[in-house]
C-alpha cells in the first residue's frame, strides 16, 4: 500500500497546506537550525523542566522541520535518514503535534533572539498551529475564542448591547467621580483626531481601564471616539495561526477608522493586540492602512510631554516593577517609552531582571490563558517568572498587556506572592491632576452638621447598598470575610456560605438580591448549584456574580442551558472593583440616574 | 424565471427576493434564521453564544431533546426572546473535510426543506461554513446561491431569502456571485 493511501485525510490536508505556507522566512528558519542548543536555556519551559528535553525549542521545531524535509526539501527526499525527515499519517499524530505547538510554547520569541542562526521558531510554530486549526485540530479554548471572534466580532463574545451599556455605565461613573456631567465617552463620532480601540477583557472584567482612559482623554482635551462595532483591537488569529481570522479582525478595525474618518487609531494596552493591529494585520488582510496607529502608552506619554495633562507622581508611592510584554517589547520594540512614562507617574520604580527583550514570558502568551488543558504545565513554567517577580521586592507589577495581567495574576496566586498587577493607564489616571471646578454658592448655605448629629438611620440610607441582601458563597474564610466586610460597610445585609449547599439554602431562605458564587467549593458541584438557583421560580430575580480564581472552571456555568450569571470577577478582587461591579449588577447607577 | 440585480444587492428569482445584508444574524426580524450547528446541537460560542444570551435558556433546552445530527441534517427550534420566530439548526461540513461542496449542498437543501415544512416566508442564512469553519467565502457563495436559485425556481412558499454576513471578504464574495447570477 502506498504512503498516500495510509495517511488520514486530515494529515493529507496538513501536508498539502504546509506547502502553501512556505515563504522565505519560514523556509530559512526550517533549514537553518544547526542544533547548537543556544535556544534551550532561553525558554522558560525548559528552565522550569530541566529534565525534560521535549520542551527544548530545537526539539519542538524538529517535529515540524521533519515534515518540511520529507515533503518539500530535496535533502529529505534523497537521504531522509540523514536529515531526520519524517511525516504524519494519523489524526493521533496530529493531536500530539497540537500538544507541542499549543501546549509547550507561548510563541514568546525569546529563543529566536538567542539563536545565532536567526531561526524564528515562534513564526513556524504559529504556522503549524494554523495548519492544525485548518483541519479542526485545536484546543477547545482556542475553538471557543476563535468562533466568538469570527462571529460576534470580539474574542470574548461580548454582545454589542453589553459593550455599549458598559461604555454608558463607565461614563456615568466618570461623571460622578469628576462631578462633571459634561464628561462623555463618545461613540461613533465622526472626524475625531483619535479612535480608541480596546481589548474585550476591559469590557468584561476590567471596565475601570476604559474609564481611566476616558479620564485621560478628557483631561487632555482630546477629540476622540470609540466605535460601536469593530472595536476589538485584539486578534486571536495571531495565536491560532489562522491568517484569515487575523485579516478579517484587523480589517474590521481599519474599516471603522476609515468610516468614521478618524485621524489616528490608538490601541489600548495589549501586547498581542498592538502587534496584530499595528504590525501584522495589514499583511494578513492585504490592506493598505492610510492612517497612523499608536499604542496608548505613547499617547499618554505624548500628552504629558506636550503639557496636555498634568500628573503628580506622589500619588503612586508603592514600589513598582515593570514586566515587558513579549509582543510589545521583543516583537515591536516598545522598551523605553513605558519606562519613561512609569517614571513620570510613579515615585518608586525598580527594574526586574532580565528585562526588555530578554524578559521572560508571563506564561499567558500565545493564547495560553484560553487553553485550560495545559494549565498545570503553564503554571509549572511560571516558576521562572515568579522568581523574577519576587527578586524585585515590588508591591506592584505594571504591564502594558491584558494577557500579561491575567498571566501574572495567575503566577502570583499560584506562587503566593504578595503583589498586585496593574497597567499604566491605571497609574496615569491615578496621578492625573484635574483642576477642580470652583463652585460659587448662590443662595442656600447648608447648615453644618457634625458626624454625631447625623441620625444613624439616615446615614445608613445614604450607603449605596442599604436595604440590599447579599449571600457570599466561598470556601476560603478570608475571602468570605473580605467580601462580606466590604458589602456590609456599604450598607448590605450579608449572609455567609462556605459550600454550594449552604449557598442554596441561604438563597432560598433569605431571597437575596445578589449571590456571589465561587466556582470551586466542597460538596455539591457548583455548576449544579448554579443551575438549581436559576431554575428555582422563587429566585427568578436573584442576580448572581461569579467570583473565581479558577477561570478554567467557567464552563461549569456557561455551558448550562440556563440564564447566565449577571456578573463575573477574577480573583483577587479589590474593594473598588467589587463595588463597581456590584453596583452595576444591581443597576444602582442607573436607578440613581 | 426573472432575476434583477438591484442597488441594495438583491436579486429577484420568480416572486422571491434574495437580499445580501451586513448585520448580526441573531438580531434580525425574520421567520427563521439558519444557525450552522454542531453535531450535538450544543449552542457553544459565536452565534451560538449570542442565541443563548439573547434568546434565553429555552433554546438549548429544546435542543437537548433532539438526537445528534449527521452532517447535512437540519432541525427547527423556537428562538426564545430573539427577534426571529424560529431557528433552523443545520449541520454543515467543516474544516477542510472531504466533499465540502457536496455536503454543503445537502445541508442547504435540508435547511430549505425545513423552512418549507414550517411555512416560513422570510428566512436568513449566514455565509454557511465561511469564517470559523474555514470554507472559502467564494465556495460558500457559489454553493449557497446555486441551491437557493434552484429551490426558488420551483414551487415555494418562501418570499424572501436574506444572506446576512459580517465581514467585507464575505460580502464581496456573495455580491460578486449574485452579480454573476444576474
Amino acid at each position: 500500500m502506498s504512503e498516500k493511501k495510509q495517511r488520514s485525510h486530515k494529515a493529507e490536508m496538513v501536508i498539502e497546506r504546509l506547502g502553501q505556507k512556505l515563504n522565505r522566512q519560514v523556509v530559512g528558519s526550517l533549514a537553518a537550525c544547526v542544533h547548537c542548543g543556544m535556544c534551550t536555556e532561553s525558554c522558560h519551559y525548559v528552565l522550569a523542566n530541566p529534565g525534560d528535553p521535549t520542551y527544548a525549542p530545537a526539539y519542538k521545531a524538529d517535529k515540524v522541520r521533519k515534515l518540511f524535509k520529507r515533503h518539500y526539501d530535496w535533502t529529505g527526499r534523497v537521504f531522509p535518514w540523514w536529515v531526520k525527515a519524517g511525516s504524519v499519517f494519523t489524526d493521533e499524530e496530529l493531536e500530539e503535534l497540537k500538544d507541542t505547538v499549543f501546549g509547550k510554547c507561548t510563541n514568546c520569541r525569546r529563543c529566536t533572539l538567542n539563536c545565532p542562526m536567526g531561526v524564528d521558531f515562534a513564526t513556524f510554530n504559529r504556522m503549524t498551529r494554523g495548519l492544525l486549526v485548518s483541519v479542526g485540530i485545536q484546543p477547545e479554548g482556542v475553538a471557543v475564542v476563535s468562533k466568538d471572534q469570527w462571529e460576534i466580532g470580539n474574542q470574548m463574545g461580548v454582545l454589542k448591547e453589553d459593550y455599549l451599556d458598559t461604555l454608558e455605565w463607565m461614563e456615568e461613573e466618570l461623571q460622578d467621580e469628576l462631578e462633571d456631567p459634561g464628561v462623555t465617552i463618545p461613540v461613533d463620532a465622526s472626524d475625531c483626531d483619535v479612535l480608541y480601540a480596546i481589548n474585550p477583557r476591559e469590557v468584561k472584567y476590567d471596565p475601570r481601564s476604559i474609564a481611566d482612559a476616558a479620564k485621560i482623554f478628557h483631561a487632555a482635551g482630546e477629540k476622540w471616539t470609540m466605535p460601536s462595532e469593530g472595536w476589538d483591537q485584539t486578534n486571536f488569529g495571531l495565536f491560532s495561526g489562522d491568517d484569515a481570522l487575523g485579516g478579517s479582525v484587523a480589517r474590521r478595525l481599519y474599516e471603522k477608522v476609515i468610516e468614521l474618518n478618524a485621524g489616528k487609531l490608538v490601541i489600548s494596552e495589549c501586547g498581542h493586540g498592538y502587534r496584530s493591529t499595528r504590525c501584522e494585520g495589514s499583511n494578513w488582510a492585504g490592506f493598505d492602512v492610510p492612517f497612523e496607529m499608536e499604542s496608548s502608552v505613547l499617547t499618554m506619554l505624548r500628552y504629558i510631554k506636550e503639557g496636555r495633562i498634568k500628573v503628580d507622581r506622589s500619588r503612586n508611592t508603592q514600589l513598582v516593577t515593570f514586566h515587558d510584554s513579549c509582543n510589545n517589547a521583543r516583537s515591536c520594540g516598545l522598551f523605553e517609552e513605558p519606562r519613561e512614562l512609569l517614571n513620570l507617574v510613579c515615585e518608586n520604580f525598580q527594574e526586574m531582571y532580565p528585562n526588555r527583550a530578554e524578559n521572560y514570558c508571563c506564561t499567558g502568551g500565545g493564547g495560553a490563558m484560553s487553553m485550560s488543558e495545559y494549565t498545570p504545565q503553564r503554571l509549572k513554567s511560571g516558576v521562572i517568572k515568579a522568581d523574577q517577580l519576587k527578586e524585585t521586592g515590588a508591591e506592584v507589577v505594571v504591564t502594558s498587556c491584558h494577557n500579561c495581567v491575567d498571566g501574572l495574576s495567575d503566577v502570583i496566586k499560584h506562587y503566593e506572592i504578595d503583589m498586585e498587577v496593574t497597567q499604566l493607564v491605571n497609574l496615569v489616571a491615578n496621578a492625573l491632576v484635574i483642576e477642580e471646578k470652583v463652585v460659587v454658592p448662590v443662595e442656600e448655605v447648608p447648615v453644618a452638621v457634625t458626624a454625631d448629629e447625623v441620625p444613624v438611620a439616615a446615614a445608613l440610607e445614604a450607603l449605596p447598598l442599604s436595604g440590599r441582601v447579599i449571600v457570599v458563597a466561598d470556601d476560603e474564610p478570608d475571602q468570605v470575610e473580605f467580601l462580606a466586610t466590604v458589602l456590609e460597610d456599604n450598607g448590605a445585609t450579608v449572609h455567609r456560605a462556605g459550600t454550594g449547599d449552604e449557598a442554596l439554602e441561604l438563597a432560598r431562605r433569605e431571597k437575596p438580591d445578589l449571590l456571589t458564587l465561587d466556582l470551586h467549593m466542597p460538596g455539591r458541584d457548583v455548576g449544579e448549584v448554579f443551575e438549581m438557583l436559576r431554575e428555582d421560580p422563587e429566585l427568578e430575580d436573584l442576580k448572581i456574580c461569579v467570583i473565581t480564581g479558577r477561570p478554567e472552571l467557567r464552563r461549569l456555568i456557561y455551558d448550562r442551558s440556563v440564564r447566565r450569571p449577571e456578573g463575573y470577577l477574577d480573583k483577587p478582587v479589590d474593594e473598588a472593583n467589587l463595588m463597581l461591579n456590584v453596583r452595576k449588577i444591581l443597576e444602582l447607577a442607573h436607578e440613581e440616574g | 424565471m426573472s432575476q434583477t440585480l438591484q442597488e441594495d444587492t438583491s436579486i429577484q428569482i420568480n416572486q422571491c427576493v434574495v437580499r445580501l445584508i451586513r448585520d448580526d444574524i441573531t438580531d434580525i426580524e425574520v421567520d427563521a434564521f439558519v444557525y450552522y450547528a454542531q453535531h450535538d446541537l450544543a449552542l457553544g460560542s459565536g452565534f451560538g453564544g449570542a442565541i443563548a444570551v439573547r434568546g434565553g435558556p429555552s433554546v438549548q433546552k429544546e435542543l437537548d431533546e433532539f438526537d445528534p445530527l449527521e452532517t447535512g441534517g437540519a432541525i427547527v427550534s423556537g428562538a426564545g426572546n430573539l427577534k426571529a420566530d424560529s431557528i433552523i439548526h443545520a449541520v454543515g461540513p467543516r474544516f477542510r473535510e472531504e466533499d465540502i461542496e457536496g455536503k454543503l449542498r445537502t445541508t442547504m437543501i435540508n435547511a430549505l426543506r425545513r423552512a418549507e415544512e414550517k411555512g416560513f416566508r422570510r428566512i436568513a442564512f449566514p455565509a454557511m461554513g465561511a469564517g470559523y469553519y474555514g470554507i472559502l467565502p467564494a465556495v460558500s457563495a457559489e454553493v449557497m446561491l446555486d441551491v437557493i436559485k434552484s429551490h426558488l425556481e420551483g414551487e415555494t412558499g418562501i418570499s424572501e431569502v436574506i444572506i446576512c454576513v459580517f465581514d467585507t471578504p464575505q460580502f464581496n464574495a456573495f455580491q460578486s456571485t449574485m452579480t454573476n447570477l444576474n
